[in-house]
């Protein structure tokens, strides 16, 4: 693939992903009103957010740290997505593989939590130490399952197991061959969205919605981004590790609205795990069914 | 080709020098100049040795016990000795301006230093065991110097480091002896073919002894007791230095032992009786267990300088880790994480001695909102934590990447989930360092402190400017470490000058840093030009529940940082390690007065007795 390629690929994959993942906000949003028992916002709403955020007259900022953090939170999740491989463009992923895309999933929050820190807000700074502690909790059972299925697979190249996974057929999707890496995987990655029940970093009724307090205009404006951005990335990755990818655009479409789907649904009908109980709960269920998928996985090579 | 006799003939020309002339006020310049010509030296050397198999060879030699004692520096110790002597030239850099001059005792500290790395080189010269051991004695006892040269409560952990380290020299007495006696031999190629002869049960003998020794150097769990607040209360610049380079001493015998006397082949081949592991697994679960530990230590801790030393003790844990895997990759990883380590520890230990010599202290619960009062350091410690936590661009995440990728290769998970949690714990640690330091609300105290002068910021900028550009290029310090993985006996990691390529799963650093710097700079391009102006209110211009506070409220949070995590796993800390050793220091307590009572009450009639016994034995021997 010559360089060109590579560059047009750089290039659209973010907009792709950026275009996918404000439908993604918009299904997310319809699930939680028909839930409720309401109709929702319009298609275009995600849109219509985002440029009412930017185009506010009064953007206040902290400091030029949080200026600098919120541009490292839009650099990094634009990055992100280059290292993901979809149906058609593999972008960079030969050039960097799970392990790579799994920290430099990791670089967008270390940007927000140093401008959260700059706003010098304590509501912004307990959401952050919440974060950080779930991101602890969530990170043991996904790394868990990263490693049974690197090894299940025997590469950590994501073209690679998309590849294997497509040739062999739906027998050898993660879902069908460690079922119980899936499960963990889809538990942990819930928790990586920051979803109900794991929501006690942004707690609104509590911490006055920690990170996000002192953010507004242009700046909740790009988190808004990084979260159409984030959304996308979860589905893609789990449909790439469990899912087989896609074959094309329409099924691969489908796979992740559908991981997303599953999401975004649980999360409207549970309250909020407290900090410790968190880091229980996501050490004892997801890390214990990680651990016997591993096992399996061992025993097996 | 300059010598071996050369450099450490300039090294004790420094000690010399700064002995004689440490007190003056521009020492710590004719340090930094005298460091530059030994790193010069060494970085000429360095072309020679990686053109084949050479060796610095010295022209030092003695005969004892039949045996050729000698001094030859190989890739290995050329390695290391580059990260030694670069660490005192940026410590002694630091130390030569304003620090320096607002010190007591300063001449002290230069030989100190000086004496440090002239002690490092002779034990990374050593070609038998013999002057190994005595290399090892030499630092040993100049890492004493170094940290107890302020008294305090600096010298009491000191104090506690001579006795780990005597311990740890009987052991490795314990282990040359038994080499000896059975192999007859000291000389490295010589115990090196006797070993593979040997039976299982004498490899045991000598691994345990010397392992034991060097690891308590290194800090491996459960001899890391001591390191925590030695290098936490050594003053200033010192710790930096400590910090970086000299618990690695104890990792480069370990290497010689482990990997290069013994072998990998032969380790795994030594079973654990009654269990399914191998002595190959006892020191990566050692490892791996330095990487847990340790860092979740460091997340309790309040000072400043105690989580760093903290943390310099888990991140040895990689570096044992990778090298304990076997493969290529593991080991440049392993390797590769001790220049890396050094480049991004050396800069944060900088960072905090400038935040404590500006405000008085290192204490997170006293500090905050640095950040617009000293900028150059928060970029500085911004750095040295991104690195540390092991994140993308910067250096740390390239060898950690290649110990991760290399366990997962060789099938072991749980090691490689062991590494990660690791890095998880230093992730959070970190944040709360640079958050309670530079971030939040600054206090009223500080609000009139300046940023420190140049001659302490430029080395800390320029240690995170090199952190930055070898993560960047990580293939110029991934040819350093072939230096030192071929004089080690280890196949070399093919290597490109952005990372690693291989067939399930590469590492291109030029692509991930540049797409990550063009992507910043596309959001850079968003941020300005598709909103409005932002409006830059003032540092302390806070409100809170609508009303405005004034400067005397307290509005920051940084005491009990993670307090929902503690509440958690507070107690989990048994303090079981430090139970032990309170058990040795009691029974050494008891064994010593009753040796004292004996000794006292027991006097006279003992050598009556004796006296005695040899009288009749001569009557009936004769």
């Amino acid at each position: 693939m010559d360089l060109t390629e590579l560059i047009v690929e750089i290039l659209v994959m973010p907009m792709i992903a950026f275009l996918v993942g404000l439908v993604l906000v918009l299904m997310m949003r319809k699930v939680r009103a028909r839930v409720e028992r309401r109709i929702g916002p319009p298609f275009l709403q995600p849109l219509y957010d985002i440029i009412k955020l930017y185009s506010k007259h009064t953007q206040i900022s902290h400091g030029v740290m949080m200026d600098i953090a919120v541009i490292m939170v839009l650099g990094g999740v634009i990055t992100m997505e280059v290292f993901l491989p979809v149906p058609g463009m593999n972008g960079l992923a030969l050039q960097g593989d799970l392990l790579t895309l799994i920290y430099l999933m990791m670089v967008p929050s270390l940007g927000l939590a140093l401008g959260v820190g700059a706003c010098a807000n304590p509501n912004g700074s307990i959401g952050i130490s919440r974060a950080l502690t779930a991101m602890l909790a969530y990170d043991v059972p996904f790394i868990i399952a990263v490693a049974g299925v690197s090894i299940s697979y025997g590469t950590t190249s994501l073209p690679e197991m998309i590849a294997i996974q497509q040739a062999q057929g739906v027998q050898s999707w993660g879902v069908a061959s460690v079922p119980l890496l899936a499960l963990a995987g889809i538990i942990a990655m819930h928790a990586m969205l920051g979803k109900e029940p794991f929501e006690i970093y942004v707690a609104p009724a509590e911490i006055a919605t920690g990170p996000m307090v002192e953010m507004s205009g242009k700046y909740l404006g790009t988190l808004f981004v990084m979260q159409s951005f984030q959304l996308y990335a979860i589905g893609v990755l789990y449909t790439n590790l469990f899912l087989g990818g896609g074959e094309n655009w329409l099924t691969f479409l489908v796979k992740v609205f559908a991981v997303v789907f599953v999401s975004v649904a649980v999360t409207n009908v549970f309250p909020r795990y407290k900090t410790d109980d968190v880091l229980r709960w996501l050490w004892k269920w997801p890390t214990g069914i990680a651990l016997a998928g591993l096992a399996v996985v061992m025993l097996n090579a | 080709m300059i010598g071996l006799d050369a450099l450490v003939g300039l090294a004790l020309l420094t000690v010399l020098v700064m002995f004689a002339l440490g007190s003056r006020v521009w020492a710590g310049w004719a340090g930094l100049l005298l460091y530059a010509l030994q790193l010069g030296i060494l970085v000429a050397a360095g072309a020679d040795l990686s053109a084949g198999d050479g060796v610095l060879t010295s022209s030092l030699s003695l005969a004892i016990l039949g045996n050729e004692l000698r001094w030859e520096m190989s890739g290995l110790g050329w390695y290391f000795a580059v990260i030694t002597v670069g660490a005192a030239l940026f410590t002694s850099w630091y130390a030569a301006g304003e620090w320096g001059r607002a010190q007591p005792g300063m001449r002290l500290f230069h030989t100190a230093l000086a004496a440090n790395v002239l002690a490092m080189l002779v034990l990374l010269a050593s070609a038998d065991l013999l002057s190994l051991f005595i290399g090892w004695e030499l630092v040993s006892w100049a890492s004493y110097l170094i940290m107890t040269q302020r008294g305090g409560p600096a010298a009491a952990a000191a104090y506690r480091y001579l006795l780990y380290a005597m311990a740890g020299a009987m052991a490795i007495l314990g282990g040359l002896v038994l080499v000896q006696v059975e192999l007859g031999t000291l000389g490295f190629a010589a115990v090196r073919d006797g070993l593979a002869g040997a039976p299982d049960g004498f490899v045991w003998a000598v691994m345990l002894l010397l392992g034991a020794g060097f690891a308590v150097k290194m800090a491996l769990v459960p001899f890391h007791l001591w390191q925590g607040e030695a290098y936490g209360e050594t003053p200033g610049p010192a710790a930096a230095f400590l910090g970086a380079i000299s618990s690695r001493m104890g990792l480069f015998a370990l290497l010689i032992v482990l990997v290069d006397l013994i072998g990998l082949a032969r380790l795994m081949e030594m079973a654990i009786p009654y269990t399914f592991l191998d002595a190959r697994d006892l020191w990566a679960w050692m490892a791996a267990i330095t990487i847990i530990v340790p860092t979740f230590v460091a997340l309790t801790q309040n000072d400043a300088r105690m989580l760093l030393a903290w943390h310099g003790i888990g991140q040895g844990g990689y570096m044992l880790l990778g090298l304990m895997v076997g493969t290529p990759m593991g080991a440049a990883g392993g390797l590769l994480h001790v220049f890396n380590y050094a480049s991004y520890q050396a800069p944060l230990f900088l960072v905090v001695t400038a935040v404590a010599h500006r405000t008085g202290t290192a204490d997170l619960d006293r500090l905050g909102g640095l950040i617009t009062r000293m900028p150059l350091s928060y970029v500085t410690m911004l750095l040295g934590i991104i690195g540390l936590a092991g994140l993308p661009p910067m250096n740390g995440f390239v060898s950690k990447w290649l110990v991760y990728k290399s366990l997962l290769d060789a099938q072991m998970p749980l090691l490689f989930v062991a590494a990660v949690v690791g890095t998880l714990g230093t992730i959070l640690s970190v944040y709360k360092l640079i958050h309670n330091t530079f971030l939040g609300q600054l206090r009223m105290e500080h609000a009139g402190i300046r940023e420190v002068p140049w001659s302490m910021t430029a080395p800390m900028l320029l240690l995170g400017a090199l952190a930055f550009i070898s993560g960047f290029f990580p293939g110029l310090a991934l040819d350093a470490v072939d230096v030192a993985q071929r004089a080690l006996g280890v196949e070399l990691l093919p290597h490109h000058l952005g990372g690693v390529y291989t067939a399930t799963g590469s590492l291109n650093m030029l692509w991930v840093v540049g797409v990550l710097l063009a992507a910043i700079g596309v959001g850079a391009l968003i941020f300005y030009f598709g909103g409005n102006r932002s409006y830059h209110t003032h540092q302390l211009d806070n409100y809170a529940g609508g009303h405005f506070l004034t400067s005397k409220v307290q509005y920051h949070y940084s005491h009990d940082f993670y307090a929902g995590l503690m509440r958690l796993i507070r107690p989990w800390y048994r303090g079981s390690v430090q139970w032990a050793e309170r058990g040795l220091v009691s029974l050494a307590n008891l064994l010593g007065t009753t040796m004292h009572g004996f000794y006292r009450t027991a006097y006279t009639p003992i050598y009556l007795l004796v006296a005695v016994f040899i009288g009749l034995w001569m009557a009936v021997a004769s």
